[in-house]
This record gives C-alpha cells, sequence and structure tokens, in this order.
C-alpha cells in the first residue's frame, strides 16, 4: 500500500515538472485544458457514483473515496497555484518591458527637446 | 580626468533618494561624465534631483524594482556608440569611484568580460552582522556563483563590456536579478573576475537595505527560473 502512494507522489511530482516546462506553449496550455476536463469528469463522477471512488479508493491503497477525492484536490489545487504564479511572473516581466519602453521614449524626447546630453553625443 | 573615461557610462537605480542623489552624482560625475540615472518611480522628487546635476535621467512611470531599473538603464546607455563599459553604481553613496576605476581598469588591461565588486576581503567587521550571514547564506545557496569563484554575488557594484551589456537582459524585476545575473555569466560564458572593494555603510543607507524575508522571494524565483529551462 505504501508503495503506491510513494509511486504516486512521484508521478505528481513528474507531472508538475511536465507543466513547468511546457508552460506558456500551446502544448502546455492543451494539457491544462485536458487536465481540467479530466478533474471534472471525475469530480462529477465521485458525486454520481462515490462507492465506484471507494472502490478506486481501496485499490489504491487509500482509506475512503473521500480521501481521494481530497487528495485529488489538493494536487489539483497544487497545480492551479503554480499555474498561477508562472502567469504572474510573465504579465510582471511583460509591464516591466512595457513601462521601459515608455520611460525610454520619454527620455529621448526630452533629450531632443533640451539643449542637454543625449546617449549619441555623450560628454568628452 | 574626464575624457579618459569618457567610454564609461555609469547606471544609477534611484528609489526615493532626493537627499543625497545630486551629491553622490556631482561627485562621481568628476570623473565620469556619463551617468544615467533611472528613476524608479520615485515619490520624492528625485528625478528634479537629477536634473540638476547634468547627468541623463530616465523616468519609471511606475515603481518596477532594482533589477529592472538596471535593465532600463543597460538599454538607454548601450544605445550610445561610444559607450564600452558599463558599472551599475549606488545612488545613496555606498559606493566607491575610485572602485569604480580600478575595475574599469581592469576590463580596459584584462581578458575579462565583467568584474563584481566583493566585500569579503581583509577587514570585513565593518559589514553589520546580520548582514554578514545573509551575504554569506545567498553565497552558499549559489552553486553555479560558487564554481565562478563568486565570494558576494549580491554585490551592487559591477562593471562589465559591450559584449555583456549587448547581452544583458534581466527579467526579474526586483533584488532577483543579482543570482539572475550569475546565471547569465555562467550559460554566455562571461569571463569574470572579483574586485575587493568598501561598501560605505552609513546610517542613511543602513536604512533601507534588503529584509532577510525577501531571501525567501529571490531563492524561490530562482529555483523556479532553473526549472523552467
Amino acid at each position: 500500500m505504501n508503495v503506491i502512494k510513494i509511486l504516486l507522489i512521484l508521478a505528481v511530482i513528474a507531472l508538475l515538472m511536465l507543466l513547468l516546462r511546457s508552460h506558456g506553449t500551446t502544448r502546455g496550455g492543451a494539457y491544462v485544458k485536458i487536465g481540467m476536463v479530466v478533474f471534472l469528469v471525475f469530480a462529477a463522477y465521485a458525486v454520481v457514483r462515490p462507492e465506484d471512488v471507494t472502490w478506486v479508493a481501496g485499490r489504491l491503497g487509500v482509506g475512503r473515496g473521500t480521501d481521494l477525492v481530497l487528495y485529488a484536490f489538493v494536487v489539483g489545487f497544487g497545480f492551479f497555484a503554480i499555474s498561477t504564479y508562472l502567469r504572474f511572473k510573465e504579465l510582471e516581466l511583460k509591464y516591466a518591458r512595457l513601462a521601459r519602453a515608455m520611460a525610454l521614449n520619454e527620455a529621448d524626447r526630452r533629450d531632443q527637446q533640451s539643449t542637454g546630453p543625449s546617449p549619441d553625443s555623450p560628454h568628452g | 580626468m574626464p575624457d579618459s573615461q569618457s567610454d564609461v557610462w555609469l547606471l544609477v537605480p534611484v528609489y526615493n533618494e532626493a537627499p543625497v542623489i545630486a551629491a553622490v552624482m556631482t561627485n562621481a560625475m568628476q570623473t565620469f561624465p556619463n551617468v544615467v540615472c533611472v528613476d524608479d518611480g520615485s515619490r520624492d522628487g528625485s528625478a528634479d534631483q537629477i536634473l540638476t546635476t547634468g547627468a541623463h535621467l530616465v523616468r519609471h512611470p511606475v515603481n518596477l524594482g532594482q533589477g529592472a531599473a538596471v535593465q532600463t538603464g543597460v538599454e538607454y546607455a548601450r544605445r550610445s556608440p561610444g559607450a564600452q563599459y558599463f558599472v551599475t553604481f549606488d545612488a545613496d553613496g555606498q559606493h566607491q569611484v575610485d572602485d569604480v576605476l580600478r575595475m574599469v581598469h581592469r576590463l580596459r588591461t584584462e581578458p575579462l568580460d565583467i568584474v563584481v565588486g566583493t566585500r569579503f576581503h581583509g577587514d570585513v567587521t565593518h559589514i553589520p552582522k546580520l548582514k554578514r550571514v545573509v551575504l554569506k547564506t545567498a553565497v552558499m545557496l549559489s552553486p553555479r556563483g560558487r564554481r565562478l569563484g563568486l565570494t558576494d554575488s549580491h554585490n551592487g557594484l559591477r562593471a562589465f563590456n559591450r559584449t555583456v551589456a549587448m547581452g544583458m537582459d534581466i527579467t526579474s524585476n526586483g533584488m532577483g536579478h543579482a543570482p539572475e545575473i550569475v546565471e547569465m555569466i555562467d550559460e554566455k560564458g562571461w569571463r569574470v573576475a572579483e574586485e575587493p572593494v568598501t561598501i560605505l555603510y552609513s546610517d542613511y543607507s543602513m536604512a533601507k537595505g534588503q529584509s532577510l524575508l525577501n531571501g525567501v522571494n529571490i531563492v524561490f524565483d530562482s529555483a523556479v527560473r532553473r526549472n523552467r529551462r
């Protein structure tokens, strides 16, 4: 029983790495969508036929069906949290590049307006 | 002599340093005529102070972080065809112009692409103890840094040549840019050396400084960045 649990944990970590690597690519996006659909189907199924879930749980060495649902929920949440974090980092970078472009444009305008320095005609 | 350093650009990220920025810049510009200050969304009039000194000014419309400010400075300065050497320099007076001169001299005369300052040489008792512990931990957590022989990866005083400037692409906006630069050095094969430098800790500059907790953010971001490649 414990061996299966360890295998499950390893499988989750492997999936996590896979998600991280393909994040932002269309392939990654497809994986996520597939994952969401599977998750929703599983959730609906668990409501409709909880005895099946209990059976699966028993096979996997998990105590109760509800425990299995809980584990699946935790894993799903973990994926969501990481995915959201990564999207935030990407947004942050785009935002920074946008602000930088604005800053450099404004600096160019200011440099050209004043008789002051500009990067193309340094002092000395 | 100003003329002999006219191919050097100081890159100065500025965030709320109005009390000292003009004095620090005026002092630096006696040696280095080309300085670009990147005002990272200051709200205390730092930009006006900078304009009194004759330094170049680029203003971020919002606060992004020191990493973003450094990248902006690099992108501004590298557009100048005469710019051969670039030096990230603190706005608060912690860095010494003499150290910069030595580092640039090494870039001119030795086969190096980037020279980074280190505080860990000789008598380190002037560095506040907690800061010393935090810095050493940061170094320990960076196997790449150790492999490259770096003892102070979070030192903000860095001098580099045009090759590095053209390849510089900092994507972490905040203080996490320090390990990111180490990664770039490693991945792009830039030739790096360390130079002992003196960081002057005054009450003013100590009041800011990086919090220990932010170290958690930096380590986490580094780990995620590594695993995304």
